[in-house]
Order: C-alpha cells, then structure tokens, then sequence
C-alpha cells in the first residue's frame, strides 16, 4: 500500500489523464456524474454514490454500430488509450463486472467471439478501475446484502481509501500493481495511516443497516410468479422507467436506423422493460402487456433470472433507484414482501 | 474480434408471391462473398436477422435446408414497417443478413424414429427447412408425417413442393383448412382437432410443433393426451428480438433468451419457462 499526500494527489491523476482516457465524477450543478476528465481539479471531492451511475462509460445511452453508405458499412474506431476510471463506488466497480458477465462472455460458450460484444470489449478488456473506499454510506445503500462492503476493493484494480491529510492506494490487480509502480512521488503507508483506515472500514461497515437474507428468493419469486404480489407491488408504479436507466446493471437495449435515404447509422440505445413497447409485436400482440407483468419483468431479472444463469444477483445495492423513483417503490422493500409474501 | 452486430450483403435472386393478397413473399438469397458463404453453417430451426439499411432489422426464420447449397429461402408477411420495406424489394437488390442465430431442431435425436410435423399457417418455414433436410436424409428416420393447417387453401406455402411431397410414399401429408370449400379434397377443421382425428402413435415418434401462438397452445394437450412424453414434443417461439445474441434483452423470459437458448423448446423445457406459451 503506498501513500499520497491530499496536496500531490492531483499529479498522480495528471499521470492517469496521460497514460489514459480518464473519467471520474464531476460536479454538474447538483448532480454528480461520470465525465471524461480534462484537468485534475474538475473532480468532485464531496460525493458519495454519483447520481448516474458508470456504465455509460463503457454502455453508451446511445452508441453508433456502424455507419453506412449506398450499402457500405464502416464501423467507428475506438479510442487508442485504454480507459481509467477514477472514484468508482465499490458497488459500481462490482456492477461493471456483472455486466462484463454479458456483454464480455456467452455463459453458453465464453470463448466463442460470435457471443461477445465487441464495443463492449474494446472499452472495458484493457480499463485501469480505479475505487473509492466509502467512508459514510447513505442510508439507500445495501451493498451488504449481495456480499459488499464499503472498503471491500476485491474486484478493482486499485483501492483508494482517504484518510484526511493523504490518499492511501492499495492495488488489487496485477494491472494495479503494475501501474502503481510507474508512479513517482509517493511513499509507503506508514502504521498509523494503515491504522486509520482501519477505523474509516470499521465505522463505515457499523454505519449500514442489517442484511436481509436473500436465500431462496429465486424459488421464492418463481412459485409467486401469477400470485397477486405484483399487482400489489405495482400499484404505484408508474412505468417512468427511471429506475432501469439510473440502474448501474440494467443493460437491455433497442438498436435503431438514423439517417436519410443511403447514409446513417445504426445506434444501440438503452431501453427498458418498463416499457410497453419494449415487447410490443407487429402484429399488435404484446405478450407483456400490463404494467404489473413489466414490473416483475425486472424483479425477477435482477433477484432470480440472473442468478440461475450466473450465480450473482443483478443488484449491486448502490441504492440510486430507491433515491430517484418518483412514487418512491424501494427494492428493499420489494425483496422483503417477496421473501414474506403468503398468497 | 468477429463482430456479430454487421450484417453481410446478400442478393435477392428470386421472389415467389405466396398468397393471393400478396401479403406472403418467398425470398431467395444468395451470398456476395464466398467467405461469408463458407462460415455460414446452420440447421433447420435456426434464424437470421435481415438488415435493411436506414430501417432496421427483423427475425425470420430459415425455410431452406442446409442441404440446398444455393440458396438461403425465407418468408416473409408484410406486417410493420421493415416487412413493408421487404415487399418492395426486386430480384437483384441487396440486402443486409446476420446469422445463422439460435438452436435448432434435434434432427440427431430423432434418428431412427418417427417424425410428426404439425404447421400452421405461414410458420411453416422452419418447417420446410426440416422436411427437406430429413427427405435428403430418409434412410435414418422412420415414418415422416406433416399435419399443416391453413385457414384457406390459398393461405399454404410452398404449395407446388407440398404437391410433390403428397405423390410420394415416403412422407405422409395431411393438409386441413378451417372450413369446407368447394373443391377441397383434404381435411376441414382445425389443427389441434386434426392432429387427435389422425392420432399419430407415440411410440418412438418426435413431435415438431410450430405456427400461431393459439394453435400451439391447444395442440400441446392433445399430444399429452396422446401419451407423447414432454421431452419428445418440440417447438419454436418467437418474442421481439434486436441483437440475436443473448445482450439486449428483448426476448428473455424467465432465465432463458429465445434468440441464444431457443427458439427450440422442449415441451419439458417450456414448463420450466413461466409466460413462455
């Protein structure tokens, strides 16, 4: 582990923005979001999870497939330098790898390239992930329930923990490591800062509330899946969708043609189960037709659906979808009626 | 890497009007590149994505049998706005193709058993793709039988190969339309109700079931009332589908996608499946 005093920390993300292209949060107004960063000093310091999540870094809300020609089709370089992020939440980091799960693999034959998706790869394969340890969790946070802890920088490349006059940086990774060691002007942490951050996780790790047991929830929304429990779940639900575009797992997309007579573009855009027409047919059949149907739609994708296929819940506990649902529908609460649910 | 999302320009070579409306064209396609040719391998069951530039794509599924080497066939009705757009294609246009995608049709499994082939309407195409892919492999199957349904004789595909496949002795061809029409010399009635008139015996029989959403729904009893194990009834579904490799979504239900783990279900599948039928 080495250390970086708070005053030098802004040569090591100078050295970052020119061994990559660096992203970190930044402050826009009142929100906080990921941006490509083109000075240390633009990074927001006073945030805990962002209010968009990441996954636009890697997962565009709208990225061009290819463009076209009178029939020719040439698809978009991608950038030389790698990607960094820098200040990534411990839940982030941990969704990124779930949707790395989809979009880097094919759990029916991970080595055939037929099944990964190339624009994904190109961005996230050789990325520098850089985490923020938290220090004070917000009351929507639930990343202990899916194994999470507020320090816990298992699956980033490196850890940062501040400590108040210094920055210490753990790396988790040989590609951490490796870079870790390019770095100049830092110091080994000392026993007291080691000590400090010991407290920093202790304290954050007291500051979440209790877990709550999701074992069996796959058999459990299986067996309720035509009882009543999703009406009641989605009676207030207004099918805005917000929850699945501030979501840092919730990947599906539309693709669509932009373009006039024999040039345009083919674009992936985000899209959502929430709505209707995301399944609606030609023909005018919609077999997913009512709202309740959509709202289980995603439930039983992130607490069952996707455990069956990979083993992981497809929820980090970030909480940004408990902050921003308009008629304030809670996944906690949802898993909790799930789990208690008598039909 | 291999990218899955850019399509393959292929050429319209010939087109067949299917029905008196219009509304159901045959297209045949042929590869511009021999490469693309060489890695294009598929089975009976198994779909492509057709991609027309500026409008975007739709899911058909293969009418062609990987044993016709010329060609890919598809089928397409004039629905929404990419099938209109198909139906002012000419013979010589080009248009963009990704696939072959999902599984297919256990025709390994079937060996040495008897195939029953129950269509509806103009879901025949996988269909077709199959029966010639087992007529061109005849000496590893027993008995083949095709029950296909159409709500008028005008409303078959494939009419002309339909007749040749009746004159032979080594495939039994049942054709039923909804109701009596003058002239008709097959069966009346719908294809459920046709399929348990002609009660084709389990033993050692595959079972193919694919056509609309409500035929399929009531012909899956009657095969269970006729004694035929879960495992051995076999059909296709559709859902929207944009990618048709298992990323965007659109086509998940339960844990399965229709376009990477289907669109062939076993009937034992299937119930592990909630909202699949």
């Amino acid at each position: 582990m080495i250390r970086i005093k708070k005053e030098n920390i802004s040569g090591f993300i100078e050295g970052l923005m020119s061994d990559y292209v660096l992203f970190a949060p930044v402050k826009d107004g009142e929100t906080v979001s990921f941006r490509k960063i083109e000075s240390a000093d633009s990074i927001a310091e006073d945030y805990m999870n962002t209010d968009k999540s990441p996954k636009d870094i890697f997962f565009p809300p709208a990225e061009v497939l290819f463009s076209f020609d009178s029939g020719e089709i040439t698809k978009n370089e991608c950038s030389e330098k790698p990607f960094a992020v820098w200040g990534l939440r411990g839940c982030d980091v941990k969704s990124l790898t779930l949707l790395n799960m989809v979009f880097g693999t094919a759990r029916q034959n991970p080595e055939d390239e037929m099944f990964q998706d190339p624009y994904w790869k190109e961005k996230y394969d050789n990325a520098l992930i850089i985490q923020t340890a938290c220090n004070d969790p917000r009351s929507t946070c639930f990343c202990n329930w899916f194994g999470g802890s507020p320090h816990d920088g298992e699956k980033a490349d490196i850890l940062v923990i501040y400590i108040g006059d210094a920055y210490l940086l753990d790396p988790k990774s040989d590609k951490g490591r490796k870079y870790l060691e390019t770095v100049k002007n830092t110091e080994p942490a000392a026993k007291k800062d080691i000590k400090e951050a010991e407290r920093l996780r202790a304290e954050a790790d007291s500051s979440l509330s209790a877990v709550f047991e999701l074992d069996g929830i796959v058999g459990r929304m299986s067996g309720l899946f035509n009882s009543g429990v999703w009406e009641e779940i989605g009676a207030k639900c207004v099918n805005c969708g917000a929850c699945a575009f501030i979501c840092p797992t919730c990947h599906c997309f539309d693709v669509q043609d932009e373009g006039k007579g024999k040039k345009g573009k083919r674009i992936r855009i985000w899209d959502t189960c929430m709505f209707p027409v995301f399944t609606a047919e030609a023909s005018g059949h919609n077999p997913r037709e009512l709202s309740k149907d959509r709202l289980r739609q995603r439930f039983m994708h992130k607490y069952s659906y996707f455990m069956e296929n990979y083993g992981e819940h497809l929820c980090t506990g970030c909480g940004r979808c408990v902050v921003v649902c308009p008629v304030n529908l809670d996944i906690r609460e949802v898993a909790k009626k799930v789990m208690s649910y008598q039909s | 890497m291999s990218n899955s999302y850019i399509p393959v320009p292929m050429k319209v070579k010939r087109i067949v009007i299917e029905d008196p409306e219009k509304a159901l064209r045959t297209y045949d396609l042929i590869f511009q590149n021999e490469e693309d040719r060489k890695n294009f391998k598929y089975m009976p069951g198994q779909f492509c994505e057709w991609s027309l530039l500026g409008l975007g794509e739709s899911p058909f599924g293969i009418a062609s049998s990987p044993t016709e080497k010329d060609f890919l066939r598809f089928t397409v009705n004039r629905t929404g706005s990419v099938t209109n757009e198909i139906h002012y294609l000419r013979e010589g246009d080009m248009v963009g193709l990704r696939g072959p995608l999902g599984n297919w049709y256990p025709v390994e499994k079937f060996k040495g058993g008897n195939v029953v082939i129950i269509g509806g309407g103009f879901a025949f195409t996988t269909l077709r793709s199959l029966i010639v892919y087992l007529l061109e492999h005849r000496e590893d199957y027993k008995d083949i039988t095709v029950i296909y349904g159409a709500r008028n004789p005008d409303l078959f595909i494939y009419r002309d190969e339909i007749s040749e496949w009746e004159k032979r002795d080594d495939i039994d061809v049942q054709l039923t339309i909804d109701n009596p029409v003058e002239g008709w010399t097959g069966r009346t009635g719908f294809v459920p109700t046709v399929t348990k008139e002609i009660g084709p015996d389990p033993d050692n029989t595959w079972v193919v079931v694919c056509g609309p959403p409500i035929m399929i729904k009531f012909t899956l009893p009657v095969l269970v009332d006729l004694k035929f194990p879960d495992e051995r009834v076999y059909t296709s579904l559709e859902r929207r589908m944009k990618c048709g490799i298992g990323k965007c979504g659109r086509c998940n239900i339960g844990s399965k996608y229709i376009c990477v783990d289907g669109p062939v279900f076993s009937l034992a599948e299937l119930k592990e499946i909630p909202e699949s039928v």
